[in-house]
């Protein structure tokens, strides 16, 4: 039995406990309640012939008040951004995460998530900022945690990359 | 008296001059009293401006002579200013407002977490309440009775290994009575909520976590290096439990301490720290009262002799009954349709196929009493495989090196046999109700009597058996190719007998030095031990067979790494 902690890192209210709770029981709530200290879930998957238990730690989202602690983070196997869509200065938090968590794990598999592609009329990363994001050689989703969009995508190919390793 | 006047027509005058002023100004002494004030006193103009300003900027705003856009960078420098001359002022004004809402948010979070646990625990032990209201019922003792005697004044119901980093759960041990609990979640919120309590309190360590408290029951926590043990205990434990627990967490430090360094997700090897586990799983029995009342007492003996009247016997009758009736029912070749007590016997009523193992013999396979049991079975043809291959075991009479199978009314014939046999399984095989086909291509005819050693001993030597890390066992793809084998080699031991020769098959089972070789020693040598005893169940004789495991050495291909090969060897020319 294989089990991995995957940690959830982003800027506040970009949707980070709303993929979770998507990607988990398949549910979504308007209401905005922010994660203080850490939620914890569970995920059991069975990809490539392996059965793989994701803990997923959801972690509150860093602003100019609250950093994220590196201690939360210890133990991960991978970790996933997340940016908010409708906000262009949560890429510059998703980099200060990244880097915090490069940091602190070395190298590992990571994937970032552009979210709330449902809100289209007040989207503000242009297909140019995605494509400077995937020069780097990140691997990038555009999700909505609202309606499920490459959600179960998302977290599929991030196991995939741990199994792999 | 003059003074008095005096001042008597000054009054006079300063009213009339006052109401002279008011009729020329408007203004009257209060108003003029506060234009005086404002033209004196800077402070009491700011103040007033003060009032005057938001009003009047919101009628800009609105006018559009000013926008909000305009005023934001100004408002928002001069904070940044002020926070960057002294962050103290503004968290002092700030404080007292997001002071509380933040602490109640903590408070709310951590209590949020730990009723998740408590939820995750609760679920999990509720059953064992339930297991004891039946009792209560059954028993007619009241369900606080059963709850007291069910009670420990200390009990350790699980004990979990969680590695310290990520939290997440290496291995668990439960009491034997205890239910499942949402252990891999209990496991990450116990280390979040260690991690957001060290951090809160500004990683001092001596406030790390050592209980947390859970409804009734509190999470015990020792911590090592590398991983944590937390126990779940309800009650008071002895002092020397917390010992307990450090020795547990050193032993399993000292015995695995590389494998909890190098996790990574992989929790199968700590199965082996579950004797450190369990040593701390303690628990003790409340006292129970001296004296129960009078009336339980009777209550008991009542229920006593009720229970030896009827209950006794009957109840080990009704299991035995009860395990025979699916005893009868697994049996391939029966189908059972009731069961009747008639006269003080128990009958057992269905149909039976003529080839099935006679009802007798079940009944003296099982712990009943025969006398006790009858059967009635109407005879039915069974379409069961285990059944038509006994059928046409029966009536081929298959040599040795035969072997038969059925896939749905298809008979496959395998192995070897001389032409004589073949020929009466022709004639035979669609006399077999139930079989329609018959598949003989993987036959092989013997054309001499004589087993050929040029095909028997390739045929032995030429089979490889691979397996994957850990497994010792042959799964039902080499299941085949080990019948060939089986096969062979009773051809083998044929060509003993007719020859008077000892022609041997050693079994070498290959591993490697790479990792822990005392661990690659163990697996090969089962994979070795599983292939001889398959050997022998298969009819083979113990004295021609042999196991051994060989090191697969530089030079040599390492696909042999985790195989079973063959080789027959010559004892009397060794
Ligand atoms: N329309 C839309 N709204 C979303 C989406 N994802 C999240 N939201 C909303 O955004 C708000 C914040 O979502 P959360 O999931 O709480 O964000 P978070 O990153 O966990 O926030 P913190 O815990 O405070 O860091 C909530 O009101 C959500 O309903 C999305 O894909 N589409
Ligand atoms: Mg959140």
């Amino acid at each position: 039995m294989l089990k991995k902690k995957v940690t959830m890192l982003g800027a506040f209210a970009v949707g980070k406990t709303s993929l979770v709770q998507q990607f988990v029981h398949s549910i979504f709530s308007e209401r905005y309640q922010t994660t203080i200290g850490v939620r914890i879930d569970q995920k059991n998957l069975h990809i490539k012939d392996t059965d793989i238990t994701l803990m997923l730690w959801d972690l509150y989202g860093q602003d100019d008040f609250m950093k994220v602690k590196a201690s939360y983070l210890l133990g991960s196997s991978a970790y996933i951004l997340v940016v908010d869509g409708t906000r262009h200065d949560t890429i510059a938090t998703a980099h200060d995460l990244h880097q915090l968590a490069i940091d602190t794990l070395g190298k590992l598999p990571f994937v970032m998530l552009i979210n709330k592609a449902d809100l289209e009329e007040s989207w503000e990363i242009s297909s140019n900022d995605i494509q400077q994001l995937r020069d780097k050689g990140y691997k990038i989703f555009i999700t909505s945690a609202k309606e499920g969009t490459n959600v179960e995508a998302a977290f599929y190919w991030l196991t995939e990359q741990m199994i792999a390793q | 008296m003059t003074t008095k006047d005096q001042s008597g027509i000054d009054l006079m005058e300063s009213g009339k001059l006052h109401a002279l002023r008011q009729l020329i100004l408007g203004l009257d002494q209060q108003d003029q009293d506060r234009l005086h004030l404002l033209l004196r006193d800077p402070h009491a103009f700011a103040d007033e401006i003060s009032e005057l300003l938001p009003y009047a900027v919101r009628r800009l705003v609105e006018k559009g002579e000013i926008t909000v856009d305009s005023l934001m960078p100004i408002i928002e420098d001069s904070m940044h200013k002020s926070v960057q001359k002294n962050p103290g002022k503004l968290v002092d004004i700030l404080f007292p407002v997001m002071g509380p809402a933040i602490r109640k948010a903590v408070s709310e979070d951590i209590k949020r977490l730990i009723a998740s646990i408590n939820t995750s625990i609760e679920t999990g032990l509720s059953f064992k309440s339930l297991k004891w209201r039946i009792q209560a019922l059954l028993s007619k003792r009241s369900y606080t009775e059963i709850l007291l005697a069910n009670t420990y004044l200390y009990h350790v119901s699980h004990v979990f290994l969680i590695h310290r980093q990520s939290g997440i759960l290496l291995h668990q041990e439960a009491a034997n009575d205890s239910q499942q609990l949402e252990s891999n979640m209990i496991s990450a919120m116990i280390t979040a909520i260690r991690d957001f309590v060290s951090d809160s309190f500004h990683n001092r360590e001596d406030t790390s976590l050592d209980t947390i408290q859970v409804g009734l029951m509190n999470i015990f926590i020792e911590q090592g290096p590398h991983a944590i043990i937390a126990a779940i205990v309800e009650g008071n434990p002895p002092a020397d439990f917390r010992l307990t627990m450090t020795e547990a967490i050193e032993a399993i430090h000292f015995n695995m301490a590389p494998e909890i360094e190098k996790f990574d997700g992989d929790t199968a090897i700590f199965i082996h720290s579950s004797k450190f586990l369990r040593t701390c799983l303690i628990r003790e029995r409340k006292q129970r009262k001296a004296r129960p009342p009078l009336a339980f007492i009777g209550l008991l003996i009542l229920l006593f002799i009720l229970i030896s009247w009827v209950g006794y016997g009957y109840i080990t009758n009704r299991r035995q009954i009860r395990a025979l009736q699916e005893q009868v029912n697994n049996t391939p070749g029966y189908h059972l349709s009731s069961v009747k007590k008639k006269a003080g016997k128990y009958w057992f009523i269905g149909l039976q196929d003529p080839d099935a193992t006679p009802f007798n013999e079940i009944v003296a396979s099982s712990t009943i009493d025969s006398n006790k049991v009858k059967g009635e079975f109407e005879a039915y043809l069974s379409l069961e495989p285990e059944i038509l291959v006994r059928k046409a075991l029966n009536r081929l009479q298959p040599p040795p090196t035969v072997f038969l199978k059925t896939q749905g009314t298809v008979l496959e014939v395998t192995g070897a046999a001389n032409q004589d046999w073949v020929e009466k399984l022709w004639a035979n095989i669609f006399k077999i109700t139930g079989i329609s086909e018959l598949d003989d291509s993987k036959l092989r005819v013997n054309h001499t009597e004589e087993p050929d050693l040029d095909w028997i001993i390739p045929e032995i030597e030429q089979k490889s058996f691979e397996f994957d890390i850990n497994i010792t066992e042959i799964d039902s793809l080499q299941f085949n190719a080990f019948q060939d084998l089986v096969q062979a080699a009773l051809l083998l031991e044929q060509y003993n007998r007719t020859h008077h020769t000892l022609l041997r098959i050693i079994v070498y089972s290959y591993t490697s030095h790479d990792g822990n070789v005392e661990a690659n020693l163990r697996v090969a040598l089962r994979r070795a031990e599983h292939f001889a005893t398959l050997l022998y169940q298969a009819g083979l004789k113990e004295e021609l067979l042999e196991a051994h495991v060989k090191f697969v050495e530089e030079g040599q291909s390492p696909s042999l790494i985790r195989s079973v090969q063959f080789k027959v060897i010559d004892k009397n020319k060794e």
